[in-house]
């Protein structure tokens, strides 16, 4: 995937959507231009994403106030414990039958810092380690916000019968 | 559930590693361990198994591709000289444009070079026409038919621009040449017409400078230069021709490409 569409694809989640991640993904690459020189070696894709969020937390401060993290964000083993309960494959099956529309609605739901890891693993497929060194977070905070994010989809994709 | 060889017995735990285990993350020891675990804990296991479904449910989602707005105007960035760094000729400015080039083309080793500025660029394919035309033969692949010319281009240089023979028309494909332009290495296509022959050089739009809104048409060192573009690639037809009669040539191309859609 070329850098451009995959810095579009994560300043649209970021912004939740594609016109203003265009104006994002600009401003993005105008930072990378000029700041050239902060570019250490290692992934230019990593370093392109870290500089597509700094650009979108801007954009977010100034269009929809500061960004929030849970302060439970750790502390939630218990609840993902409880998570989904089935042990059979039911719901495997109906999160796989999910139609776009209805994963999207779930993912821009999600609070920020889980959405923006999520978004990094599943849809930019960075691995833990990128995703730790461009949020500035230990590998552990990752894989907790990865999992969350990941069990309350799961939970509103698989268990959408049962709600209604 | 009591664990054996060192496996986490919480299962919240065991939970937040089975993330990692899908994610191909874990350590072949803690891989093996929790592979054994789920052999026999089937919530367990379910929940892999929805880990999974919603993973390739994501990947399946539709992506927002760059709007040819937003691809003008990121180029567009490699060319204003107030967006540029201060100083012009150090290693910062050269690895900025080529920055610029693969954020726009992707997996850019190729084109990740440098752009050329648009009057050198009118010289250079001058000057590569006019070796041609002097040299023993215009082409280093002579053939009308294209399922020869575009596998070899794509062989020698990964780039196959059309290259469909308009003999019917009176402009038959002569052949195939690789020309260098700035940095860039360019697939040319050469049609004849009566005694004169055509240039066709077809550059990746990403790498060519500033794209051209529908056919233009100038000279360059005496001869008639048109440029226009398609989805893929920004084109430059020279020639000693009339400039009617290279204008015509062009509406044969851009008609056929039409057709392909």
């Amino acid at each position: 995937m070329p850098h451009l569409a995959d810095a579009l694809a994560f300043a649209r989640w970021l912004t939740g959507n594609a016109h203003d991640a265009e104006d994002v993904v600009q401003e993005a690459c105008l930072r990378a231009y000029a700041g050239i020189g902060t570019y250490a070696g290692g992934s230019a894709r990593a370093w392109l994403l870290a500089i597509v969020r700094n650009a979108c937390h801007t954009w977010l401060a100034k269009n929809r106030g500061p960004m929030l993290v849970p302060l439970d964000e750790v502390t939630d083993a218990d609840l993902l414990a409880a998570g989904s309960s089935g042990d059979d494959d039911a719901e495997a099956a109906m999160i796989a039958r999910a139609d776009a529309a209805e994963i999207e609605a779930a993912i821009a739901a999600l609070p920020p810092p889980f959405r923006e890891v999520l978004v990094l693993r599943d849809i930019n497929g960075l691995g833990y380690r990128e995703i730790a060194d461009l949020i500035s977070a230990p590998i552990g905070t990752v894989m907790s916000r990865l999992s969350r994010a990941r069990t309350i989809l799961i939970r509103q994709l698989g268990g959408r019968n049962d709600r209604a | 559930m009591t664990e054996r060889d060192g496996q986490p017995i919480d299962p919240g735990e065991a939970r937040l590693l089975l993330h990692a285990l899908v994610d191909g993350e874990l350590d072949a020891a803690s891989a093996s361990a929790l592979e054994r675990r789920l052999a026999t804990d089937a919530p367990l296991a379910a929940e892999r198994a929805r880990i999974v479904a919603l993973r390739s449910a994501m990947r399946q989602l539709p992506r927002p591709e760059p709007s040819a707005d937003l691809r003008r105007r990121v180029i567009a960035i490699g060319t204003d000289a107030s967006a540029r760094p201060r100083r012009s000729f150090d290693w910062r400015a050269l690895a900025a444009t080529a920055l610029i080039a693969s954020l726009v083309a992707g997996g850019g080793t190729y084109w990740g070079v440098s752009r050329v500025a648009p009057q050198d660029m009118a010289g250079d394919i001058a000057s590569n026409h006019r070796r041609a035309l002097i040299a023993p033969t215009p082409v280093d692949m002579a053939s009308s038919d294209r399922h020869q010319v575009k596998p070899w281009l794509d062989a020698k240089i990964g780039l196959s621009p059309p290259a469909d023979d308009f003999a019917r028309d009176g402009f038959p494909l002569v052949g195939a040449r690789i020309d260098v332009i700035g940095n860039l290495v360019a697939p040319t296509l050469v049609y004849r017409h009566n005694e004169h022959l055509i240039s066709v050089v077809a550059l990746p739009r990403a790498a060519s400078p500033q794209p051209p809104a529908g056919p233009s048409g100038s000279s360059a060192r005496g001869f008639s230069l048109v440029t226009w573009e398609d989805r893929a690639f920004t084109y430059w037809a020279i020639s000693d021709l009339e400039r009617a009669e290279l204008d015509a040539f062009v509406r044969l191309f851009q008609a056929r490409a039409a057709e392909k859609g």
